[in-house]
């Protein structure tokens, strides 16, 4: 829980993108579509944009603050609003001043730059508000509750991320496949994003993973699909501990990007019980401390079979081969 | 000298008005017959001496005689005539176009809005003007208003409808206990400006008999009109608890050589019998007509100042248009539902005029919007204000109905149409996207064979808060009244909000074709409540028993050219792994939250910075059931923008409430539910002054405590 040693702004500072266009060097320059944008997922996704090689962007952000904050009798004077874009992978931090729009102070607007080099995949787009506070300039008083995300890569506008998956024939492939030639599949969680990479050398691998209904194939291919998923999952886990900041006293941080994500969604599983802050330094003790990090691999298997859905599968695959067996008989 | 009206039909009016032959006037002005007969047919005019006598024998003032404006006194007076029971003894104990109607000032705003659009004045471009005045008599003002109606002598027809056990009878009951109660009554005034007036005779077809003497005539002025089936003014009577309307209308064309204040009221009960007479049901206030049998069907009249202002009725203008006064208004629909409105000054009560008030403004808005609307060249069509009083003294001032405030997507949607700066497709959030969707007309007269193609125009924009629910499309047509709401199916989830207006018929502007063919069409699909189009009887009659289809056609039509411009178009998975790729996404916003978390948790933060420059922090903590004997340590660290946080030495942690501090460490009371816990932060393991920074407490576990 924080606190502050000044008065900071209660309600809700919220934000939204409300338009956004790319530029090439020398071609016009292109306004994407409302579509890619959502105001639900708060996302944009730059990368609907049809020009090749944009290397600019502009975002129109409007911002509404509490009217409070502009209040004259209010401990806020100078009130700045300002639109922040991070992106933690390259360490960019862009930011740009709105322009006050209407006269109560609750809507801010104005545009922001991003340059397309700066940002790796995906950048995080929030609002503060910065005033002067006791004689003090350059406070934040207040900042939106809910982000939105920029992404540069993707031409649909969601928070939702996939790992990638790609199909390749291991003996002719990338000379570090050559080496698992006799395995179906292999996941590789080192890379800016997990990969699968599937075996297309493997015979029959292809038909498995294309199989659909409720046939043998199709139930072949549930259980296949989800143990590959479970793989995955345990991967990423380790992968994603295994590479923590940590701060003066040991506490171990949340890492940001995929890796951050996926501990979220499944420390709750690997310690339940336990706030995600305290699972996280339960984990990480446990890993570079003498004791315990065996004895937590159950647990890690756990969450990963629950993430890859393992139980509701099996349940299924077992009923649907039994009906099978009663079609066969009858 | 200003006068009126010509003398001659004056004079011939008032005779008839007094039951004076020209014999009879000529015998007492002492002139001959024929120069009575000459004035009359305005050869002659009378000397001054003459008009004198003429005043006398019409038992008037001079000034009458010469101003011309108003009617002698003479004959017989204003009063009411109640239609006589039908001599088959028939009885109709309602009317039924009133029971088609709740009785709601929603759908009284709805229905007399829709009539003002329909009798606006077009030739002059300017809106028509429609004015509510709720007004609520107590008191001596309501003691006065009774006696101009002349109460008594409607009192014994009241209370025999009362008597009788059927729906009218205890409406009637419940507005006589109202008034005699509570000592008070509910005048609801609509004004409407700049438009046609009760124009017409008072019994041949016109405006006036449309909406005075007749049930279901629908005297209406263009083929846009709202209504067609005359049901509407039904609302004006229904919204009266006591069945009675009083009217003063401006005419915009002369009756009877005369304009201003043509008065009449027009009581509508059930059949009764009062004093031994049945009555048949309607009674009109007014004056007798001796044209009529026995003088007793009374007619309007034209009233001077005084009794136009004694019947609260007065204009505000000599612009056309009609007053209706609803006598002993009520409001069904609010009985149900309704939050508070904004701080009443008094207490407010399920009949309230403050409540009324609001849900007319807000009636008024969500219906007429639209034509509220204006842009380019064009001025809105209407224009509307609500205003309520007390005894003549403001209550709520006049508010003009906004529809901006009211609805202000669709409104800048319609506005961008009108002004021209509609776009093909969305970029920008307030840009307004303007498509056309065909709608396929049929003959008329049946068969199968298409007429020609209209082309509507569908507007969509993005959705704001005020307007209620999003992903609506709203349709109408050229009197831009809404016709549908209704929600476009089969829309991805995560579609940015947005609210879209079909403008079809005369509505989709002059250049798109067969507009008045598709008008004429679509209100001919257009049932009595106004919220559809679909199978109607009319639709059936004119065109052919299939032609309602063409409408669903055009329902399609709009949800797919919707759905093009806000729904991404659906893509096949690029990358391969079939049904891998579902399973491997992260940040879906489908996060578990955490099952009963056993471990107590940092509730409240208490924090201020001492002189010293330490932090003194008062941290509560609400502990689950079992919870106590967790061993946690509050730890406190500089707030940072990213990476480590620097982390800060206590110089003093203290229980204050169900724990203790052993070694740094809380130990909470057996049982306890909530504990507080003290700690001040020691300055010179500070990497930065106090007041410089934020601070993070937090409660962390010792070590070991996952078995």
């Amino acid at each position: 829980m924080k606190v502050f040693p000044y008065p900071r702004l209660r309600g809700t500072v919220s934000l939204r993108v409300d338009s956004a266009r790319v530029k090439a060097p020398a071609q016009p320059r292109e306004q994407l579509d409302s579509r890619a944008r959502s105001v639900i997922e708060r996302a944009v996704a730059l990368g609907a944009a049809e020009t090749e090689d944009w290397e600019t962007a502009v975002l129109t952000v409007s911002a509404t603050i509490p009217s409070k904050a502009t209040d004259p009798t209010g401990p806020w004077s100078e009130v700045v609003v300002v639109a922040v874009l991070t992106d933690r992978t390259t360490n960019t931090r862009v930011t740009s001043t709105l322009a006050r729009e209407t006269e109560d102070g609750r809507d801010w607007c104005g545009e922001l730059q991003v340059l397309r080099s700066d940002i790796h995949d995906r950048a995080v787009l929030t609002v503060q508000v910065i005033a002067t506070v006791d004689g003090v300039p350059g406070r934040i008083v207040g900042e939106a509750a809910e982000d939105w995300i920029v992404d540069v890569r993707s031409d649909v506008p969601t928070r939702e991320q996939s790992f990638d998956i790609k199909e390749v024939g291991f003996t002719k492939g990338p000379r570090w496949l050559q080496g698992f030639s006799e395995a179906p599949w292999i996941v590789n969680a080192s890379g800016t994003v997990p990969t699968v990479h599937i075996n297309t050398d493997f015979e029959g691998m292809a038909d498995v993973l294309g199989a659909e209904g409720r046939g043998p194939e199709g139930l072949v291919n549930a259980m296949l699909v989800s143990q590959m998923a479970a793989e995955v999952w345990t991967a990423v886990f380790h992968s994603a501990i295994g590479d923590l900041e940590i701060e003066d006293d040991g506490t171990p941080l949340f890492p940001h990007g995929w890796q951050g994500e996926v501990l979220r969604e499944m420390l709750p599983d690997v310690v339940p019980e336990r706030t995600l802050e305290d699972a996280l330094r339960e984990v990480h003790r446990r890993r570079v401390g003498a004791t315990g990090w065996t004895e937590l691999q159950p647990r890690i298997q756990y969450a990963a079979m629950r993430r890859a859905e393992v139980p509701r599968v099996l349940s299924e695959t077992v009923r649907g081969l039994d009906k099978l067996n009663r079609e066969d008989e009858a | 000298m200003e006068a009126g009206e010509d003398f001659g039909p004056w004079l011939a009016r008032q005779l008839k008005l007094a039951d004076m032959t020209q014999t009879e006037l000529a015998l007492a002005v002492d002139v001959t017959r024929a120069a009575v007969s000459a004035w009359i047919t305005g050869r002659a005019t009378p000397r001054p001496e003459a008009i004198e006598r003429i005043a006398r024998a019409l038992n008037t003032d001079l000034a009458t005689v010469h101003t011309r404006t108003t009617d002698t006194q003479a004959g017989l007076p204003v009063g009411w005539y109640h239609r006589p029971g039908h001599a088959d003894g028939g009885r109709e104990l309602g009317n039924a176009a009133a029971f088609a109607f709740d009785a709601d000032v929603s759908v009284l705003a709805r229905e007399t809005c829709q009539n003002s659009l329909d009798e606006r004045l077009t030739a002059n471009g300017q809106p028509v003007r429609v004015r509510y005045t709720l007004h609520e008599l107590t008191g001596e003002d309501l003691a006065r208003f009774r006696e101009v109606i002349q109460w008594d002598d409607l009192y014994p027809h009241y209370e025999a409808v009362r008597e009788q056990k059927q729906k009218v009878g205890r409406v009637v009951d419940a507005g006589l206990r109202d008034m005699y109660e509570r000592d008070r009554l509910v005048l609801l005034r609509v004004d409407d400006y700049n438009a046609a007036g009760l124009t017409g005779d008072d019994y041949d077809d016109g405006r006036f008999a449309a909406v005075v003497r007749r049930q279901l005539d629908s005297h209406k002025s263009g083929s846009t009109a709202g209504g067609s089936y005359g049901l509407g003014k039904a609302t004006l009577w229904a919204t009266s608890r006591l069945g009675l309307v009083l009217i003063n209308s401006t005419l915009s064309e002369p009756h009877e050589g005369r304009t201003e204040r043509r008065l009449v009221g027009r009581l509508d009960l059930p059949w009764r019998r009062v004093n031994g007479e049945a009555c048949a049901g309607p009674a009109w206030l007014g004056r007798p007509d001796p044209d009529s049998p026995g003088a007793g069907v009374a007619r309007s009249w034209w009233a001077d100042e005084e009794t136009v202002e004694s019947l609260h009725l007065t204009r505000e203008s000599a612009e056309p248009g009609t007053s209706f006064l609803i006598v002993g208004a009520h409001d069904v629909a609010s009985l149900a539902e309704e939050t508070a409105v904004p701080d009443g000054d008094e207490g407010e009560d399920d009949d309230s005029i403050q409540r009324m008030h609001h849900r007319l403004v807000r009636a008024l808005g969500k219906n007429f919007w639209a034509a509220m609307t204006g842009g380019g060249d064009r001025l809105p069509l209407l224009e509307a204000s609500v205003r309520t009083l007390r005894n003549g003294v403001v209550v709520v001032p006049e508010e003009r109905v906004d529809p901006t405030v009211a609805q202000p997507s669709r409104t800048r949607a319609l506005k961008a149409f009108l002004d021209g700066t509609t776009v093909e497709r969305l970029t920008e959030t307030g840009q307004v996207a303007a498509v056309e969707v065909p709608l396929s007309l049929p003959v008329q007269g049946g068969g199968r064979t298409s007429f020609g193609e209209h082309r509507a125009v569908l507007l969509v924009t993005h959705a704001e808060d005020a307007d209620g629910k999003p992903n609506r499309v709203v349709t109408m047509r050229g009197n831009r009244m809404t016709v549908r709401d209704t929600a476009v199916p089969g829309l991805p989830l995560v579609v940015n909000p947005f609210q879209a207006v079909l403008l079809a018929g005369t509505a989709a502007g002059p250049q798109a074709p067969f507009a008045a063919e598709a008008e004429e069409f679509l209100r001919a699909a257009e049932p009595p409540e106004h919220n559809k189009w679909g199978q109607t009887e009319e639709l059936t009659l004119t065109y052919s028993t299939s032609a309602y289809r063409r409408i669903n056609g055009l329902t399609r039509e709009t949800n797919a050219a919707i759905k093009t411009l806000v729904a991404r178009p659906k893509k096949g998975t690029k990358q391969g792994g079939g049904r891998l790729a579902p399973k491997l996404t992260i940040g879906s916003g489908k996060r578990r939250r955490l099952s009963a978390v056993s471990m107590p948790v940092l509730e409240e933060l208490d924090a201020q910075v001492l002189e010293g420059g330490a932090w003194q922090v008062i941290g509560e903590i609400r502990i689950p059931p079992g919870g106590h004997e967790w061993r946690l340590v509050p730890v406190a660290k500089f707030d940072v923008r990213s990476g480590p946080r620097p982390t800060i030495e206590w110089a003093e942690v203290a229980g204050v409430n169900n724990c203790q501090v052993v070694d740094g460490v809380l130990r909470f009371s057996d049982g306890a539910r909530s504990a507080a816990f003290r700690g001040v932060t020691d300055p010179t393991t500070h990497a930065v002054r106090a007041s410089l920074s934020g601070l993070v407490v937090e409660l962390r576990t010792g070590a070991g405590e996952l078995s």
